[in-house]
């Protein structure tokens, strides 16, 4: 800028970023909402300004798919046979030994407790009498995991050696994790055709991904003067690799195993969709089908108690140095060996095993009971929430007020009301100079009264803009611009926005309620104490279970995903909270109490301002983990992307499948972006 | 002094050495030079280009056996310097020749030779591996060089033994205290038993106290096995107690090169004596810094008996009472000059700031 300009600062100068960003939103808001009567191309992306991307992903991927097919079925069929092996192996292995041989490890990572876990876990998964297909299960993870930890591994490795392939790589794992599961499955199956393979080769791709990132992270923090010794001790770059950087690193690689395990066993579950394998995944969901919920939650709960016997003892061999005598694991062992070999004719078949059936029963009389009695409280729970909370937000006031549900509907006149209302008190909010807070105002006014999946397209591209624009600046906003009208040029746009309010008004709820809970376990520890066992439990179930249970209480639908998704996806915001307030720096507090503050003082001031970027990585990874499980969530009822790529992967078409699972890709993506432009942004101010 | 006579080549011989870190840093500094003529105005220009001269047109030698020191504040390039040297860093232009070989233009399989047989380094942090045990660290190079199992074994042990921490040599570094993992650091540096051995701040992360025994035991190993050394600081006192030389840097520069005690005595600016402000001359330099010689000898009534080595201090405790010129003698008992009292009480003079 050169000196000729104004001699004071115009109006404009003296807006910050966010009050420009809100005031351009608001105008282009009211000028849809004025317009909305008279044109016919605002309130929805014309039909004439398509394409027909979603065709021709499918044609262009149906040539591709049919001419690597004769090689993708060859793999499908080499991996067959390790996966036959394993399986004959695991369901063939009497139950003692398997037990043992678990147990004894569980002695050895992490002694008594983690034994007893897995005695007690495996012993349930006996009782309950589904042992062959989680047997079936598991050989699925064992052959995937290690095909998973190689590619992770190998993928590490290139991104740390090649400067240049980095950020590709790193965008490639970015999308691969992004891209929501269900997407994975139809060009797989396509490819590799019917059966489980193909669930063991999306699990493999699916777990790849955090093996590579820690692989590679591991390999960034090995500490520059290890290196510099393994360089100067005379190492080639391959013994530098091997005996120095690959060993020092084993930690975080471990970590990586941990994650890839989780990870796998997740996807082996959600791939039970496509059937033809007698695994627990496709159990839960047969039962679900049939409405047999107290089956489907002791199938739930075998998943569960599997999910947590490899998490524990995988995460203490990643993090603990401590190991426990390994004999008494061989004695363990051989206790187990000796059982098998005198008892194995008297052995009871574990598929016959029917001790929990009564139970199972009962609880199943007691729910159809509980939700018989229930059923008029548990309707008007959900019906309240859909009518006065959801229902707005997604179709707005004017659509969703009724006389039938408010006792009056809406007119124009309220309309005008609301605006004026909202407007009279966004103007005074300004006044005592929060402008950007005002702004929104008027701006959450139209929102609500028009509703998500009908907002004007111009409104919702201009006010994503504005608010990257204020995140990441230019870059960022030209790129949320161009990815948005990607979605609407391929005609997804409606279905997208579907989308975006029920992950919008989960993510909503999280946020609240997540930061509330991490409130309350950053100040009371005995809050804490409950709430963190809890939380350890939402992040290790794989997300298909979560189903079951507000299947049971709230039947098919909307509010049940919805609440599918606000369970998993309040862990990370609960989390963060509370780390982001327990982590200040002790001298600040200190300071802060020598000056005299009170304790809510103290919370306000210093905590919560320091905490404020981890707060909002809490807030981006619950963001994205409400996009993986709305996917997850449209097999028991959501509109919007989700049910696309559901009934894509029904359909066999691989362009529908894909193209919606990249919209939501780039709706989590877009989120992503903007919430960690915000996080950065926050940091830079504390000086972090 | 050592009165070893100068052999032909140059232990460490570095000539116009620079470092310039950014894009395409090797034209653009050709280019600047070619522009400005002087190193100073290159650098500048570099600086404004956005690049960064961490080190700008280093020169100088290391005998063999000598102990150089380079001294300079955070920031001041002595680190990436010693990465130049020991080609850890890649240097933007200028050459580094050990024992007359060019290393800059070493390829890679000689290089991993050169640092196989020839070069060790102990690091600030110590760079232990976490992973090995104490013997395993120390043998590391030996694995590199190919050696067996029990030959790495006991020449670890060994060296284990001289940094003096025999018993420990199965203990993780974790399990050892800063002062033990430097010794650690040490006794791996030395294993492949090399000619030339540098220090990037060895002694700097740890406390007072043994830093000064870390020191003295670091002096006593060197004077058996007598390498060449190349070793960085930002201490001015350990520099001074170390040093056979001293190099002082400065923003990417060398500012001064000289012995403990003309950095002391005769400081070449006022940066440098800035740095030899604090410490009391007459602990550091010594009488060969203030000795005449002439053929024809003054009269001489007293005899002190000052020797050539002792420091400022000592030598004016002796001399208190003598009023005229006094012989200085070397260790065999030769006279090799003599000195004025009065221009020994001149030279502690403390310099105006």
């Amino acid at each position: 800028m050169s000196d000729v300009s104004l001699p004071a600062p115009s109006v404009m100068d003296r807006l910050t970023p966010g009050t420009k960003a809100a005031l351009l939103t608001l105008l282009v808001g009211a000028l849809c909402l004025a317009l909305e009567s008279a044109t016919e191309f605002l309130p929805v992306w014309p039909e004439a300004w398509t394409l027909p991307v979603t065709e021709w992903i499918g044609v262009s991927l149906e040539w591709l798919f049919d001419i690597i097919r004769p090689a993708m079925r060859l793999i499908s069929a080499a991996l067959e046979y390790p996966m036959v092996w394993v399986n004959w192996l695991l369901v063939n292995t009497p139950w003692p030994l398997i037990i043992g041989a678990t147990v004894a490890l569980g002695w050895y990572a992490g002694g008594l407790s983690l034994a007893l876990m897995s005695g007690v876990g495996l012993g349930f998964v006996l009782a309950s009498g589904y042992w062959v297909e989680g047997m079936n299960t598991l050989a699925l993870v064992f052959v995937s995991v290690p095909l998973a930890l190689t590619l992770g591994l190998l993928i590490g490795i290139w991104s740390n050696e090649s400067a240049r392939a980095r950020p590709w790589i790193e965008a490639t794992l970015d999308l691969m994790q992004t891209v929501p599961t269900f997407a994975y499955l139809t060009p797989l199956l396509l490819l590799f055709g019917f059966g489980p393979v193909v669930g063991l080769i999306a699990s493999a791709i699916y777990a790849a991904p955090p093996m590579a990132r820690n692989t590679l992270l591991g390999l960034q923090r090995v500490e520059a003067e290890v290196k510099e010794a393994g360089v100067m001790s005379g190492a080639t770059r391959l013994q530098q690799l091997v005996q120095v950087e690959i060993p020092a690193a084993a930690t975080q690689i471990m970590i990586g195993v941990n994650q890839a395990l989780m990870a796998a066993l997740s996807m082996v579950i959600i791939a039970a969709v496509i059937g033809g394998f007698d695994d627990i995944g496709w159990e839960v969901l047969l039962t679900m089908r049939q409405a047999n919920f107290g089956q489907s939650l002791l199938a739930g709960l075998v998943i569960v108690v599997f999910a947590i016997i490899i998490d524990r003892i995988s995460a203490r061999m990643a993090t603990s140095r401590e190991r426990f005598d390994v004999r008494i694991s061989w004695v363990i062992l051989a206790v187990a060996i000796a059982t098998s070999v005198l008892a194995w004719a008297a052995l009871p078949a574990p598929g016959d095993m029917a001790v929990l059936a009564p139970t199972v029963e009962a609880v199943d009389g007691a729910l159809t009971s509980f939700t018989r009695s229930a059923g008029a409280t548990l309707d008007s729970i959900k019906n309240n929430a859909m009518f006065y909370g959801l229902l707005p937000l997604r179709i707005g006031l004017d659509g969703a007020v009724l006389p039938f549900t408010w006792g009056f509907s809406w007119t124009a006149n309220m309309s005008y009301a609301l605006f004026a209302v909202a407007g009279a008190l966004g103007i005074a909010v300004a006044m005592t100079g929060r402008m950007a807070f005002g702004m929104c105002l008027p701006i959450i006014a139209i929102i609500v009264e028009t509703g998500v999946s009908d907002l004007p397209w111009p409104f919702v591209l201009v006010g994503l803009g504005a608010v990257a624009w204020v995140a990441g600046g230019w870059k960022l906003t030209r790129l949320v611009v161009i990815l948005m009208l990607l979605i609407a040029i391929s005609g997804l746009w409606p279905r997208a926005m579907l989308s975006l309010y029920l992950c919008g008004a989960a993510v909503i709820a999280c946020a609240v309620l997540g930061g509330l809970l991490g409130l309350l376990s950053a100040v009371s520890n005995p809050a804490w104490a409950v709430i963190r066992p809890v939380c350890d439990m939402l992040q290790t179930i794989p997300l298909f279970v979560f189903l079951i249970p507000v299947l049971m209480f709230f039947q098919i639908g909307e509010f049940s995903a919805f609440l599918a998704i606000i369970a998993y996806a309040i862990v990370p915001m609960i989390r963060y909270t509370r780390h982001g307030l327990v982590t200040t720096p002790p001298e600040m507090l200190e300071s802060a109490v020598s000056s005299g503050a009170t304790e809510w003082q103290i919370m306000r001031e210093v905590r919560a301002p320091y905490a404020a970027p981890t707060i909002l990585l809490g807030l981006n990874q619950t963001i994205l983990y409400a996009f993986a499980m709305l996917v997850i969530a449209a097999l028991i009822g959501t509109t919007g992307l989700g049910q696309s790529i559901y009934i894509a992967l029904g359909a066999g078409d691989v362009g529908l499948g894909i193209s919606a699972g990249a919209a939501m890709a780039i709706l989590a993506l877009i989120a992503d972006r903007i919430v960690q432009g915000f996080a950065e942004e926050r940091r830079r101010a504390l000086g972090l | 002094m050592t009165a070893s006579a100068p052999t032909g080549t140059p232990a460490i011989a570095v000539e116009g050495l620079w470092q310039v870190f950014g894009n395409d840093a090797k034209t653009r500094l050709k280019d600047a030079q070619g522009r400005t003529g002087s190193a100073p105005d290159a650098a500048e220009a570099l600086r404004d280009d956005g690049l960064i001269p961490a080190v700008q047109d280093a020169s100088f030698e290391v005998k063999e056996g000598e102990l150089f020191v380079i001294m300079g504040l955070s920031g001041s390039g002595k680190s990436t310097m010693i990465r130049c040297i020991s080609r850890l860093v890649e240097p933007t232009a200028g050459s580094v020749r050990i024992d007359g070989e060019d290393i800059l233009s070493a390829n890679a399989k000689r290089l991993i030779e050169l640092r196989r047989e020839k070069l060790g380094m102990v690091f600030q942090h110590f760079g232990l591996f976490p992973h090995m045990t104490v013997a395993d660290n120390v043998a590391f190079p030996l694995k590199m060089l190919g050696k067996s199992k029990s030959e790495r074994r006991a020449r670890a042990l060994e060296v284990i033994e001289m940094v003096g921490l025999t018993g420990r040599e199965d203990a993780y570094p974790r399990e050892l205290s800063g002062g033990q993992k430097q010794r650690v650091g040490i006794a791996r540096s030395l294993a492949a038993n090399p000619d030339i051995w540098f220090l990037d701040e060895p002694f700097s992360a740890l406390d007072p106290l043994i830093r000064r025994q870390l020191q003295d035991e670091f002096l006593k190993i060197q004077s058996t096995l007598h390498k060449t050394i190349v070793f960085i600081t930002h201490d001015i006192s350990e520099a001074l107690k170390l040093a056979d030389r001293i190099a002082i840097m400065r923003d990417g520069k060398i500012v001064q090169i000289g012995t403990p005690a003309q950095i002391v005595l005769n400081p070449v600016d006022d940066y440098v004596r800035e740095f030899s402000r604090d410490v009391a001359k007459g602990k550091h330099a010594c009488l060969d810094s203030v000795i005449e010689t002439s053929d024809e000898l003054p009269e001489m009534p007293d005899d002190p008996k000052l020797r050539i080595d002792m420091t400022l201090d000592e030598a004016l405790a002796s001399c208190m009472s003598c009023y005229q010129h006094v012989p200085v003698w070397d260790r065999e008992g030769k006279m090799v000059g003599f000195v004025h009292p009065s221009a020994l009480a001149a030279a502690l003079q403390v310099d105006p700031a």
